[in-house]
C-alpha cells in the first residue's frame, strides 16, 4: 500500500546513483555502506557521510592553509592530511575524490608546490561535486522516506 | 458507351477513363475511410483521434458530395448520350447525304444530258439533212447547168422537188425543207404536226425569169423580196405523207401563211447558219438551218436550202424524263429564250406580230419562271458555265437548280434542271428528321432512365453511406467515450498520484508534528484531526488509483510466499479494535486444512479482506463479523461440485466456471500446486437487497444511496475487491444468508509452495486438556469450542461470570462436586454431559480462558473476582483475553497474580494453539522440575534462564536449538515454519522487572518460556550474518568516518567493537583491561555477550587475559600511530604467552606499507576501503585458531 511516489523517488535515487557510479564519483564501497544500514542504524549512511563531510571540510581547510603559507615546507603534514582524506574517501566509496587525493599526495611527496596547489583545486572541486550529489541523494532519500512512511489504515 | 468511342478516339477514352477514375475516387472517399477503421483500431492515441475527426468531417461533407456526384454523373450521362446522338445522326446523315448528293448530281446531269443530246442529235440531223440537201441540190444544179430554157428550168425544179421529197420523206423529224432559188422561186415541203399532213408549197413559176437574176446580184436577195413580192402566187399542195402523191388540188395561199423560207439573208457569208424561229402553225420554236448552194463553179449562190426541225421532240423527251423523275427541265438560248421545257406550257407568246419566242423569266410555268428569276437574280448577266445550286427556295419548296451550258456553234444552249428537293432528298430528309427525332427522343429517354438509375443507385449508395457514416459516427463516439473514460481513469490515476505525493508529505509532516512534544492539547487534537482527514483522503486516492490500475490492467500481482493465516489474523486483530468499539465481534474461522504458506500477493489479498471487513463493519452495529476460510484442492473440485450444487444452488454457475477455470489451470500449470481457497465474510449488518447483489460490485455503487450519508464511503471498495479477486482467478458473490446481514463468498486460486505437507496440526488430545471458555461473544466462543472439540479437547463454555464460577467450582472443586451438581440445577444437560465426560479424563489439565470482559471492570469488583479465581490458579491455568484498551492496572494486577498468559482479543485458532502449547510445555516443565530433584540432567533449561540474555537482541543459537529440542515434535506449532515467529502474547517484559516475591519459581519459568518464544524468532533471523559472533574487537581509528563504518560493519556481523581514537588509547585500553582482567564485571564497555560467555565458561575467564580477540589498527593516527602502538603492545606482551592479533588498516596500498606493518608485529594487513569479506576472513583466520587454541589449552 505504498504510494507510487516511493517507487518514483526510488527510481530517481537509483538513477542518480547509477549516474554517479557511471561517472566514477562513487564505487561499490558506497553500496557496502548502504548495505550496512538497517533498522538498528537507520541513518547510518547519512551519518557517515555527514561525518565525512565535516571532517573533509576541516582537512581541506587545513590543506589550503598549509599550502597558502608562503614559507611552507611541511609536506609530511600534508601527506598525513591527505592520507586521512584518502582513507575516509575510499571508505565511503568516493572514488574520484580519492583518486585526485592520491594524485595530490604524489605531488606532495615530490614537494611540488604548484602541483599541490593544482591538485588541491581539483580535490576541492571533486569534493564539492560529491557533496552536491550527496545532498541531492539525501534529499531524495528523505523524500522517499517521507513517502514510504505514509501508510494508511485499511 | 465507351465501346463505340474507344476505337475512334483512344485519347478521349483515356481521358474519360481518367475522369472516371477521379470520379470514383471522389465519389467513394468514405469507402476508403471505411476500410481503414479496422486498421485504425489497432492504432492508438492521438493519430486515431485525428483520423476520426478527419473521417467525421468527411462524413459531413459527403452529403454534399453525393449531390454533386449525382449531378456530375447525370451531366456526364447527358453529355455522352448527346454526343452519341449527334454523332450517330451526323454520320448517318452526312454519309447518306453525300452519296445521295453525288447520285442526285449524276441524275440531274443525266437528266439534262438526255435532252441536250437529243437537241444535239436534232441539230445534227438537221445539219446532215441540210448538207445532204445542199449536196443533192448542187448535183442537180450541176446537171442542169445554166438552164436556159423554161423547160430545163422546170425540169430542174422537178428534179429538185423529187430529190428534196426523197430527203424529206426519209427524215420524218423534219418540219420543213425549203429551197429558195435565186430567181425567187421557192420549193418547200412542210409537215403540219397538228393535222399530220404534208404539204408541198411552191411559188408560181411563171413569175420568175431565169435571166433576171444574176449570180452576182446577191443583194437583190432579201426576205422582202419574198414577202414583199406579193405578186407571187403561192400554192399549197397536200401530199400523201408516205408516197408523196398529190392529194387534191394545190391551194393558193397567202404568203403570210408561208412557213419560214430560208433566204439569202440567212446565209450572208455563204456559211451554214442556225437560228430559232417560230411559226404560226407550230406552238413550239423551230430550229432552222440554212445553207447556200453554189453553182458548179462555186462562185455564186444558186439557191439557199433551209431545213427546219421542230424542237418539239426535245420537249417531248423532256416531258418523258420529267414524268419519270419529276421536276422541270428547260432549255434556253443564250439570250434566255425558251427553246424547250418539260412542261406543256406554251413556249411562244402571241404578240400582234405573231408568235414570238418567250423568255424563261416570262414563262407561264411558275417553277420555270421562278427558277429563271432566281438564276437571274443570283448570277445576273455573268452566269457561269455550270451552276449547281441546292436548297433553292422557290415558293414554299426547295429545289435543286442545275444549269449547263451547251456551246453549239451559233446556237449556244443553256439547260436548266429544276428538281424539287424532296424528289431526291425528300425521303432522306424525312428519314434524317425521323432519325433525329427518334434519336433525340431515345437519348432523352435514356437520359431520364439513366438519371433515374443514378438516383436509385446513388440513393442506395447514399443510404449505405449514411448508414456507414452513422456507424463511423457511433464508432467514433464509442471510441471517444472509451478514450474519455480511459483519459478519465488515466487522469484519476495521474491525479491521485500527483495528489498523493503532497499528501504523503502532509501526512509525514503531520506525523512529525504529532510526535512533537510542545503542542498544546488543542493543537494536538487539531493536528490529529488533520491527520485523520489526510489519511481518509489518501485512502480515497489510493482506492481510485487501485481501481484504475486494476481496470487498466496495469496491476501486476506479485508472486511471493506468505503466511496466509498470519495475514488474516493480523487483519482480524486490526479490525477487532474497531469492532470492539462497535460492539461487534470479529471472528476468524479458518479451517485446519488451510495451507499455511501460499504464493500470491499478500498485500492485495489483505486489501481484499480489509475492504470486505471494513465494509461489513461499516454496516454492522451489533452482532458479529466472521471471516471463514476453507480450502479445497483444485483437483478434488469435481467431486465437491455435486455436493455443493445440491447444497448451494446459487453457487452452481460459479462452480462450473471454476471447473472450467480449473481445467484451464491444469493445462497451463500442471506442476503448480494450486489450491482453491474459499472465504466467506459473514456479518449481521443491514444486509443487501438481492436485486443489488450484482450491482454492489460496480464502481461508485452502493446498495443504498443513502448510506453515503450515514456511513460515508465512495463505493469503490467492493469494486476493487471484485477486480482483485478476478485478477487472482477467483470470483466473489453475495450469497443468500439465513437471517440478518450479508454473506459474501469468494474463492481465490492460489498456488502453494512445493514443500512438504504444511498442515502439521498439533495433537492436543493426548494431554488430557480441559478448556473452559468464558467469553462474551457467543459466536467466537462457539467456533473456538467447536474447533477444540474437534481436536479432542474437552471444552466447557461459559458466557458470563456466574456461569464461569459455577463451572469452575464444578470442575475444580472435586470434593464438593456432588453437592454442587445437585444445587446447580440450571446447568444445561449438554453441559452436564460434558462435565461427566471430563470427569473421566485422567489427570486433566484445566485451561481457563477468561475474557477480561467477563469481569466487572466498571467497579472494583473485578479485583475480588480475580482473587476468587486465584484460588484455582494452582489447579488450572488461566489465560486472559484482553481488549486492546484494557487498562494497565488490570494488566499489572493480573501479572502480579501470576497470570502471564494474556492475549489480545479476538481469540482465534493460532492464539488458542499458543495458549495450549504454553500450557503443555509448562506442564512438562513442571514434570522436569520434579524430575530434576531426582537428579535428571536437564540443566540446559536453567542455563537459558539467565536474565541478561534477553536484554540483547542476539541470543545464542545453540542454546535456542537445545531448548527447542525438548519440545515434543508433535507439539511443535505450525507457525514455526515461518522464518520469523510471531508472538500473539502481550509483551510483559518491561513491567515485569519489579515482579514481587510472590512470583514463584514456576511462574518465573513460565514467564521465561514466553520470552523464550518471544525472542527465538530474532535469533533465527540473524543466524546467517553473524559470522563474527562473539569476537571482541578493538578498533583504533582516528578517522570518524572509518571508525563509524567499521564499527557498524563489525557489529552487523556480530562482533563486539570498542573504538578508540588513537594508538595511545588503544594501548591504554589494552593495558587497562589486562590489569582488570580478573574482574570482568567491572568493565563498563564489556558486552553482555562477553559476560554470557564468561558465565557459560566461568573457568575460561582466566585464559582470557586479553579483553579483545583482535585489534584493528589504523596505521596513521595522531599522537601515536599504528606502528608505534603495535610495537608498544607487542612489547607489553613480551613475557606472556598472549598474542593479540593486530590487523593493520591503511589507506596506503603499497607493498612497502605491508612489509612495514608486518615488520612491527602486525598479523595482517587490510587496505581501506575495508572489504567486508576480506575483513571477515582475515579476522576469522586470526581469531578462530586462537580461540580454538585457548579452549584447547583450557
Amino acid at each position: 500500500m505504498l504510494g507510487l511516489g516511493v517507487d518514483r523517488l526510488q527510481a530517481d535515487i537509483n538513477r542518480l546513483l547509477a549516474s554517479l557510479f557511471h561517472q566514477g564519483v562513487l564505487d561499490e564501497q558506497f553500496l557496502q555502506l548502504q548495505q550496512l544500514q538497517d533498522e538498528t542504524s537507520p541513518n547510518f549512511v547519512y551519518d557517515v557521510i555527514n561525518i565525512y563531510f565535516d571532517e573533509s571540510e576541516k582537512l581541506l581547510r587545513n590543506l589550503r592553509l598549509l599550502l597558502m603559507d608562503r614559507e611552507f615546507s611541511d609536506y609530511k603534514k600534508i601527506g598525513l592530511h591527505l592520507n586521512q582524506l584518502v582513507g575516509s574517501s575510499s571508505s565511503i566509496g568516493a572514488r574520484r575524490v580519492r583518486n585526485v587525493c592520491v594524485a595530490l599526495r604524489s605531488a606532495s611527496e615530490l614537494s611540488n608546490r604548484p602541483g599541490c596547489l593544482r591538485g588541491l583545486e581539483v580535490v576541492e572541486h571533486e569534493y564539492h561535486y560529491l557533496k552536491n550529489m550527496m545532498h541531492e541523494l539525501f534529499q531524495l532519500e528523505q523524500q522517499r522516506l517521507l513517502a514510504a512512511g505514509v501508510r494508511y489504515p485499511m | 458507351m465507351n465501346i463505340e468511342n474507344i476505337p475512334d478516339s483512344p485519347m478521349v477514352s483515356r481521358k474519360i477513363r481518367k475522369v472516371f477514375d477521379k470520379m470514383t475516387q471522389w465519389v467513394t472517399p468514405w469507402r476508403s475511410n471505411l476500410e481503414s477503421p479496422r486498421e485504425m483500431m489497432i492504432l492508438r492515441g492521438d493519430v486515431e483521434q485525428d483520423e476520426f475527426q478527419y473521417a467525421s468531417s468527411h462524413c459531413l461533407s459527403s452529403y454534399y458530395s453525393v449531390f454533386v456526384v449525382r449531378l456530375a454523373i447525370m451531366v456526364m450521362l447527358a453529355i455522352l448520350i448527346g454526343l452519341l446522338t449527334v454523332l450517330t445522326w451526323h454520320f448517318t446523315r452526312i454519309y447518306t447525304k453525300q452519296s445521295l448528293k453525288t447520285l442526285a448530281y449524276g441524275l440531274r446531269y443525266e437528266l439534262l444530258q438526255r435532252p441536250v443530246l437529243r437537241m444535239w442529235s436534232v441539230l445534227n440531223t438537221t445539219s446532215e439533212l441540210t448538207t445532204a440537201q445542199v449536196k443533192l441540190s448542187e448535183y442537180v444544179i450541176k446537171k442542169y447547168d445554166k438552164p436556159t430554157t423554161q423547160e430545163e428550168l422546170v425540169e430542174m425544179y422537178q428534179a429538185m422537188k423529187d430529190v428534196t421529197w426523197a430527203l424529206f420523206a426519209s427524215a420524218k423529224a423534219l418540219n420543213a425543207i425549203t429551197i429558195n432559188y435565186r430567181n425567187g422561186f421557192v420549193q418547200a415541203f412542210h409537215r403540219d404536226p397538228a393535222s399530220s399532213s404534208t404539204f408541198y408549197i411552191f411559188s408560181d413559176l411563171k413569175n420568175y425569169s431565169i435571166s433576171g437574176i444574176g449570180p452576182e446580184d446577191v443583194s437583190g436577195w432579201n426576205n422582202q423580196s419574198i414577202h414583199g413580192n406579193m405578186t407571187a402566187i403561192w400554192y399549197q399542195q397536200q401530199l400523201d405523207p408516205v408516197t408523196g402523191e398529190k392529194l387534191g388540188k394545190p391551194l393558193k395561199i397567202p404568203p403570210d401563211d408561208l412557213i419560214n423560207i430560208a433566204g439569202i439573208l440567212q446565209v450572208p457569208d455563204g456559211e451554214a447558219s442556225w437560228h430559232v424561229t417560230v411559226s404560226k402553225y407550230m406552238d413550239s420554236p423551230l430550229l432552222s438551218a440554212a445553207l447556200p448552194v453554189f453553182d458548179a463553179s462555186n462562185k455564186s449562190i444558186v439557191d439557199v436550202v433551209g431545213v427546219t426541225t421542230a424542237l418539239y421532240s426535245v420537249g417531248q423527251l423532256m416531258r418523258d424524263l420529267v414524268d419519270v423523275h419529276g421536276g422541270h427541265i428547260y432549255l434556253t438560248s443564250q439570250e434566255g429564250y425558251l427553246l424547250a421545257t418539260s412542261t406543256n406550257g406554251p413556249l411562244l407568246k402571241n404578240t400582234t406580230n405573231g408568235p414570238k419566242l418567250m423568255k424563261a423569266i416570262d414563262s407561264e410555268e411558275w417553277v420555270i419562271r421562278a427558277g429563271a428569276q432566281w438564276l437571274e437574280k443570283t448570277y445576273g448577266s455573268k452566269r457561269p458555265q455550270e451552276v449547281h445550286a441546292e436548297n433553292v427556295k422557290l415558293g414554299n419548296q426547295r429545289y435543286y437548280i442545275d444549269s449547263f451550258y451547251l456551246n453549239l456553234k451559233r446556237l449556244p444552249i443553256i439547260g436548266v434542271v429544276i428538281i424539287p428537293r424532296k424528289f431526291i432528298m425528300g425521303k432522306v430528309d424525312e428519314r434524317a428528321f425521323k432519325t433525329l427525332i427518334i434519336l433525340i427522343s431515345a437519348s432523352v429517354c435514356i437520359f431520364f432512365i439513366g438519371c433515374v438509375c443514378i438516383l436509385i443507385l446513388t440513393n442506395g449508395v447514399s443510404k449505405e453511406m449514411k448508414l456507414r457514416a452513422e456507424l463511423i459516427r457511433q464508432l467514433d463516439a464509442r471510441r471517444r467515450a472509451e478514450a474519455s473514460s480511459n483519459y478519465k481513469s488515466q487522469f484519476l490515476a495521474n491525479m491521485s498520484h500527483e495528489l498523493r505525493t503532497p499528501m504523503a508529505a502532509v501526512i509525514g509532516l503531520l506525523d512529525i508534528l504529532i510526535s512533537d512534544d510542545c503542542l498544546s492539547n488543542e493543537q494536538y487534537a487539531t493536528v490529529t484531526q488533520i491527520r485523520k482527514c489526510s489519511t481518509a483522503l489518501l485512502r480515497l486516492l489510493n482506492n481510485i488509483l487501485d481501481l484504475s490500475k486494476v481496470e487498466s490492467g496495469k496491476l501486476v500481482l506479485e508472486e511471493a510466499e506468505f503466511d496466509l493465516g498470519r495475514e488474516l489474523e493480523g487483519l482480524v486483530d486490526m479490525f477487532s479494535v474497531q469492532c470492539i468499539n462497535h460492539n461487534v465481534e470479529t471472528v476468524l474461522d479458518l479451517s485446519d486444512d488451510m495451507p499455511a504458506l501460499v504464493r500470491g500477493d499478500s498485500a492485495r489479498l489483505v486489501q481484499i479482506f480489509a475492504n470486505l471487513i471494513s465494509n461489513s463493519i461499516k454496516f454492522t452495529t451489533t452482532g458479529h463479523i466472521i471471516l471463514r476460510g476453507w480450502c479445497e484442492n483444485i483437483n478434488s473440485l469435481h467431486d465437491e461440485m455435486r455436493l455443493t450444487v445440491d447444497r448451494k444452488k446459487p453457487w452452481a454457475p460459479m462452480k462450473t466456471k471454476l471447473v472450467q477455470h480449473r481445467n484451464h489451470l491444469q493445462k497451463s500449470c500442471k506442476n503448480a500446486n494450486k489450491m482453491v481457497l474459499w472465504f466467506e465474510v459473514d456479518d449481521t449488518g443491514c444486509g443487501i437487497e438481492s436485486s443489488k447483489w450484482d450491482s454492489v460490485f460496480e464502481s461508485f455503487e452502493q446498495a443504498d444511496p443513502s448510506t453515503t450519508r450515514t456511513h460515508g464511503g465512495t463505493g469503490l471498495g467492493l469494486c476493487i475487491v471484485r477486480n482483485l479477486v478476478n485478477k487472482m482467478g477467483g470470483e466473489i458473490k453475495v450469497v443468500q444468508k439465513n437471517g440478518l446481514g450479508t454473506l459474501m463468498r469468494l474463492y481465490l486460486i492460489l498456488s502453494t509452495p512445493e514443500t512438504a505437507d504444511q498442515n502439521i496440526q498439533p495433537d492436543f488430545s493426548k494431554y488430557g486438556l480441559v478448556v473452559l471458555l468464558s467469553m462474551y461473544g457467543s459466536t467466537a466462543r462457539m467456533i473456538t469450542s467447536k474447533w477444540l472439540r474437534k481436536h479432542g479437547i474437552a471444552t466447557v463454555e461459559a458466557s458470563d461470570w456466574n456461569e464461569l464460577t459455577q463451572i469452575i467450582r464444578d470442575l475444580l472443586e472435586m470434593g464438593s462436586r456432588d453437592n454442587s451438581f445437585d444445587s446447580q440445577n440450571n446447568i444445561a444437560d449438554s453441559l452436564r454431559a460434558e462435565l461427566s465426560n471430563i470427569e473421566e479424563i485422567k489427570n486433566p489439565v484445566f485451561v481457563v480462558v477468561v475474557d477480561i470482559g467477563v469481569l466487572d471492570l466498571t467497579t472494583d469488583i473485578w479485583k475480588e473476582q480475580l482473587n476468587y479465581l486465584d484460588r484455582f490458579s494452582n489447579k488450572a491455568k488461566f489465560a486472559w483475553l484482553l481488549k486492546h484498551d484494557t487498562s494497565n492496572i488490570v494488566k499489572t494486577e493480573l501479572r502480579r497474580k501470576g497470570h502471564v498468559m494474556m492475549v489480545n482479543k479476538p481469540l482465534y485458532k493460532a492464539k488458542m494453539i499458543q495458549i495450549l502449547e504454553a500450557v503443555i510445555k509448562n506442564r512438562k516443565r513442571c514434570n522436569g522440575l520434579r524430575n530434576r530433584g531426582n537428579g535428571s540432567d536437564e540443566s540446559h533449561d536453567f542455563l537459558e534462564i539467565d536474565p541478561t540474555q534477553f536484554d540483547t537482541c542476539s541470543s545464542d543459537d545453540s542454546s535456542e536449538t537445545s531448548g527447542e529440542k525438548h519440545i515434543d515434535k508433535s507439539v511443535q506449532p505450525s507457525t514455526l515454519h515461518s522464518p520469523v515467529l510471531k508472538n500473539y502474547l502481550i509483551d510483559a517484559n518491561n513491567s515485569n522487572d519489579d515482579s514481587t516475591s510472590a512470583s514463584t519459581t514456576q511462574k518465573n519459568l513460565e514467564e521465561e518460556d514466553w520470552k523464550d518464544r518471544l525472542y527465538s524468532g530474532i535469533a533465527l533471523d540473524g543466524k546467517n550474518q553473524k559470522s563474527l559472533e562473539g569476537i571482541r574487537i578493538l578498533l583504533a581509528e582516528d578517522t570518524p568516518v572509518l571508525q563509524r563504518v567499521a564499527t557498524i560493519m563489525l557489529e552487523k556481523m556480530g562482533a563486539t567493537v570498542t573504538a578508540v581514537w588513537d594508538g595511545q588509547q588503544a594501548v591504554d585500553s589494552l593495558n587497562y583491561r589486562s590489569i582488570n582482567v580478573q574482574d570482568p564485571t567491572g568493565e563498563p564497555t564489556s558486552s553482555e555477550e562477553e559476560t554470557a560467555n564468561n558465565s557459560i565458561n566461568p573457568q575460561s575467564s582466566l585464559r582470557n587475559s586479553s579483553p579483545y580477540d583482535l585489534i584493528l589498527m589504523d596505521c596513521q593516527m595522531p599522537k601515536m600511530d599504528g606502528y608505534d602502538a603495535t610495537k608498544a603492545i607487542r612489547r607489553a606482551e613480551i613475557g606472556t604467552e598472549l598474542h593479540i592479533p593486530i590487523v593493520a588498516l591503511t589507506a596506503h596500498a603499497m607493498s612497502s606499507d605491508e612489509a612495514k606493518c608486518l615488520e612491527v608485529g602486525m598479523d595482517a594487513y587490510l587496505t581501506k576501503p575495508i572489504d567486508r569479506k576480506l575483513m571477515v576472513s582475515t579476522i576469522l583466520s586470526l581469531t578462530k585458531p586462537s580461540i580454538f587454541q585457548t579452549s584447547l589449552s583450557a
